[in-house]
């Protein structure tokens, strides 16, 4: 006999149906988490507000009652398969049908016609009737299933081009939404390395997380529309994050400045070649920024351990975005190589055992795991509030990717973990990069040649 | 573009792709397990799925079988891992010792 808070009543019920069987639920008032003694009583005591019945005489009934027929001989709620094409229309009434079905993320798409779909499928050798992969933003309802030809449609409706497809392909080779469902509102972001990034001139640089480069914004805004359509996101039936997270329109899609990081390219560090194209994806809630200079009053790296104080350290994962100035800064402080500086962080982060433990998300996610007898949490939990402990137990789990403009010594200390890296030239075309026209290619040029010389004039030396 | 012309509306008419991923139809129905005559008697193991305030919301309602139903014998437990994780050891051990077992809070 499943209980779930009332506000989860209509989510509950298709969780039911998806699991095949059509569970006789009852529903306490919500919500739950913080509320007093006497209130949870009265909840006891009180009305299941979904049905208006007296609650605990529902849960007796609910386990009594016999069985009717349709519960012991239930019927799998199956959807039907979808069209390739939908019913022709106007312009106007398909804008209005994809808005109103849910199928975008509120702005206005590229209508995906026939004709700029196959100039999408341009941009991949793959075949279009290739199965990419299955996705749901939930644990556990049904998966849908998708072809490339179905990534290209996504990738049209963002406004991407050929040329962007193979890095939405691996996104959608990843089988990662990019909404998860959590009533917490994840974000996302995901980090292109190699190659590519300039072949598609996505930006690495000045502000290369605010919206002026179109391979960032399009490819970030497709890995959304992929998690609506593929992913079978749908507002308070599978998508369920409370406040939501505006990370979510673009899940800060950036790629690495490779060129002016004094370190080795995060992918590299990873495992992969310096000519491979990869992106990795990351998956956590929140981003601080330094908001100031690394080391104008004290060093970078013990800012950041004043800063790590506001995450609940859940999965004891970290990652630092940081300008290029930063990466130079700390390295004068004898960070020659990023993985010592996530040793540092690890062995000298702190919080109290209370802290720790009295974080929500902590207490839901770790405290099972500690009660199971692993460690070292199953130590953690038996300790006073008032003790120490260094959290962050595996200096791996903290990552650095060098991103900006080097216009200010600043950083973001994101709870970012990373979940997964994948390959993007698996997808590319038979010419290895889609051929961007020359005039788009000649003023990148110009715009690269003019940062260039700004940081020349400025005197600025990387080495 | 195909587009085709309605002479009804004057219009041009577009067709375009369906975006939605094709539903993989994995899921086979399954009976729900057979109900109790009396809970009176009877072993109800009350499974905290560890959602903040579930533990503290069955208590009482631990504390609502002692007084209204005292016949009916009430057991607390959490669930061992967290509540996104599926664990058939559990609903066995529920096999062996539960005649009948309230799971949650849910959300």
């Amino acid at each position: 006999m499943p209980l779930a808070s009332a506000r989860f009543a209509e989510y509950a019920a298709q969780d039911a149906q998806n699991h095949g069987m059509k569970l006789r639920f009852s529903f306490p008032p919500y919500p739950l988490v913080g509320r007093p003694r006497e209130v949870l009583r009265k909840y006891v005591e009180g009305n299941d507000p979904i049905t208006g019945r007296p609650l605990m005489p529902e849960v007796i009934e609910g386990l009594t009652k016999p069985l009717t027929e349709e519960e012991k001989n239930p019927k799998a709620a199956r959807r039907k398969a979808r069209p390739r094409l939908l019913q022709p229309d106007t312009e106007e009434n398909l804008q209005r049908l994809f808005q109103e079905s849910g199928w975008t993320d509120g702005l206005p798409i590229v209508l995906p016609t026939e004709a700029r779909v196959a100039h999408m499928l341009t941009g991949t050798a793959a075949d279009a009737n290739e199965i990419v992969g299955q996705m749901t933003i939930t644990i556990h309802q049904e998966k849908l299933e998708y072809t490339v030809e179905k990534v290209a449609i996504n990738a049209v409706m963002a406004g991407a081009g050929p040329e962007h497809l193979p890095v939405i392909l691996a996104l959608a080779a990843s089988e990662e939404g990019s909404m998860p469902s959590s009533t917490t509102s994840f974000g996302r972001m995901a980090v292109v390395n190699g190659p590519i990034r300039q072949e598609i001139g996505m930006n690495s640089g000045l502000g290369a997380l605010s919206p002026f480069n179109h391979a960032n914004s399009v490819i970030g805004r497709a890995w959304t529309l992929m998690t609506i359509n593929l992913g079978d996101s749908r507002l308070g039936e599978t998508f369920m994050g409370s406040t939501g997270n505006n990370m979510n329109y673009n899940n800060m899609m950036i790629a690495e400045n490779e060129e002016r990081s004094i370190w080795e390219p995060f992918h590299v560090r990873m495992g992969y070649k310096k000519e491979e194209s990869v992106v990795s994806l990351f998956q956590g809630w929140s981003a601080i920024n330094s908001m100031g200079a690394a080391g104008c009053c004290r060093p970078a790296q013990e800012e950041m351990l004043i800063i790590m104080q506001a995450f609940p350290c859940l999965q004891g994962a970290l990652t630092l975005v940081m300008d290029p100035l930063v990466a130079k800064h700390l390295k004068e402080q004898g960070f020659d190589d990023p993985k010592q500086l996530s040793v540092y962080l690890s062995e000298n982060f702190k919080m109290t055992a209370g802290q720790f433990w009295g974080s929500d998300v902590v207490y839901s996610l770790v405290e099972p795991n500690a009660r199971a007898g692993m460690e070292p949490y199953a130590s953690w939990l038996k300790l006073p509030k008032d003790a120490v402990i260094a959290p962050y137990t595996t200096p791996e789990k903290i990552n650095m990717i060098v991103v900006g403009g080097e216009t200010q010594a600043l950083w973001l200390t994101t709870d970012l973990w990373r979940t997964k890296t994948v390959s993007i030239d698996r997808w590319r075309p038979k010419s290895g990069a889609y051929k961007e026209d020359d005039r788009t290619a000649r003023r990148r040029e110009a715009r690269q040649k003019r940062h260039a010389a700004a940081l020349t004039a400025s005197g600025y030396d990387l080495k | 573009m195909t587009n085709t012309h309605d002479k009804k509306t004057s219009a041009f008419l577009t067709t375009v792709l369906d975006p939605r991923g094709q539903p993989t139809a994995a899921v086979e129905p399954h009976p729900l397990a057979p109900r109790l005559d009396t809970v009176l008697g009877k072993t109800i193991y009350l499974v905290d799925v560890g959602f903040g305030g579930g533990w503290e919301f069955l208590e009482e309602t631990m504390g609502w079988f002692a007084r209204t139903m005292p016949g009916v014998k009430t057991v607390l437990v959490h669930k061992k891992g967290i509540m996104f994780v599926d664990e058939p050891e559990m609903w066995a051990e529920m096999r062996q010792k539960a005649d009948a077992v309230i799971f949650g809070v849910g959300g």
